[in-house]
């Protein structure tokens, strides 16, 4: 899967703010500074309103988010869980 | 029956310590300390003064505002994270140098920024059992004493601030007119041991291996505080809004209907990141970690003190203490500032 729309225009508005850009797919959110840890918070947030699922407690931690593949991953994971 | 807070108190050391001063120690600039959290500057304790020190001017100046002498006292609840002494609690020592107490029972409670929760709960319980009548609780901590100031521990040694803060707790309402009482309503409690480890002092314990303070474990660091961050923010804003959440919905009431937000003060990131969450305006959360840092047990205290001398506890409002500490541990409290009188 890819990500919607939506969560990459997260991202996008996520690295304007932070004047960098995304990264490649399996490059860190984290490490380029598109994401630290408070917009991390909204960024799960939005992850879970526009892909209809929860994040587990299990699941809250950040190396799930760290790079697009990963959150892509993460996505189709908790959408076939649902 | 009803429980009333009739009294909050604070105290905090003189000595203020800037970003500028603290910055070079930590290998960063103080721009980036506050950018990252919000702190301007923190109190810190002189090398004499000791976290019972703290706790015992906070408590008498709850009392003082609740109008009661210390012989009152039926019930002393402590918390703390960096106490005098391993071994005895605080909270004893508290009872020794608070002039006119009685030989009451003294608690330790070892539940972190969540103190003033666990303190209200059991007050509560004590009170509403007939255990007690009046019951002085008190977070306070001179953390300052167990910082890491070296590059290596940056983004948590920023963080700490000293002070104290106490409440008085009690069944009856107060007839001090100078004090609106908070009736305390509901408390919410949860706790998630799966995270004990990403919010940590490892040594001394028993959980290091033969011996809970060795040498190697000093030259490890061990007995510094260890914090996984980007976890901790992480659970703090979602554990955090969901107590809110839970206990205003259990209580028929909305978010909109929260007057007043009193959050054990992390980070002023932190909060802001809860504001968004819970779609509450900054003006309504309680804030003073731009002055004082993360007080740790006693912030949350501190700033219902700071409510009270801002005169932001109106008659009527309702007011949301919420806290998230290590292990994870997270609740929030919901307090109805009233007028009752007793007969």
């Amino acid at each position: 899967m890819t990500l919607p729309d939506s969560i990459m225009a997260f991202l996008n508005e996520a690295a304007l703010q932070s004047r960098t850009r995304v990264p490649d797919r399996d490059a860190s959110l984290f490490l380029s500074g598109v994401l630290d840890s408070f917009s991390l918070v909204d960024f799960v947030t939005v992850i879970e309103s526009e892909c209809g699922i929860k994040v587990e407690d299990a699941d809250l931690r950040p190396e799930n988010f760290d790079t697009i593949s990963r959150v892509e991953a993460f996505i189709a994971r908790a959408t076939l869980a649902k | 029956m009803s429980c009333y807070i009739i009294g909050a108190g604070a105290a905090l050391p003189e000595r203020v310590v800037a970003n500028a001063e603290l910055a070079p120690l930590l290998g960063v600039t103080a721009d980036w300390i506050e950018s990252g959290s919000g702190i301007r500057e923190r109190r810190w304790v002189t090398a004499e003064q000791s976290t019972s020190d703290l706790a015992v001017a906070a408590v008498h100046d709850a009392l003082s505002r609740a109008g009661m002498r210390a012989e009152k006292i039926d019930y002393l609840i402590g918390c703390t994270l960096s106490p005098d002494y391993q071994v005895p609690g605080v909270a004893p020592l508290v009872q020794r140098k608070l002039a006119g107490c009685r030989p009451i029972p003294a608690v330790d409670l070892r539940v972190g920024c969540a103190a003033i929760l666990y303190s209200l709960q059991l007050a509560r319980g004590l009170i509403e059992s007939g255990s007690a009548g009046t019951v002085a609780c008190f977070g306070a901590e001179a953390q300052s004493k167990g910082l890491d100031l070296s590059p290596h521990s940056a983004e948590l040694s920023m963080l700490f601030g000293d002070g104290a803060g106490a409440l008085i707790v009690s069944g009856d309402a107060n007839q001090n007119r100078d004090w609106f009482d908070l009736r305390v309503e509901d408390v919410l409690l949860a706790s998630d041991g799966d995270f004990a480890e990403d919010l940590i002092v490892r040594s001394p314990g028993t959980g290091n291996g033969a011996r809970w303070l060795s040498s190697e474990q000093l030259v490890a660091g061990l007995h510094y505080g260890f914090m996984n961050g980007r976890n901790v923010i992480l659970h703090a804003v979602r554990k955090l809004a969901e107590a809110a959440v839970e206990i205003t919905e259990r209580n028929g009431l909305g978010l909109d209907e929260i007057d007043l937000v009193i959050p054990h003060q992390a980070n002023a990131n932190l909060l802001s990141a809860l504001s968004r969450k819970l779609s509450l305006s900054r003006e309504r959360i309680i804030s003073n970690v731009d002055r004082f840092g993360n007080t740790g047990g006693a912030s949350a205290f501190i700033a219902l003190w700071q409510a009270y001398r801002e005169e932001r506890l109106q008659p009527g409002a309702a007011v949301l203490i919420v806290a998230f500490a290590a292990g994870f541990t997270w609740g929030a409290a919901l307090c109805r500032v009233t007028t009752d009188r007793s007969s």
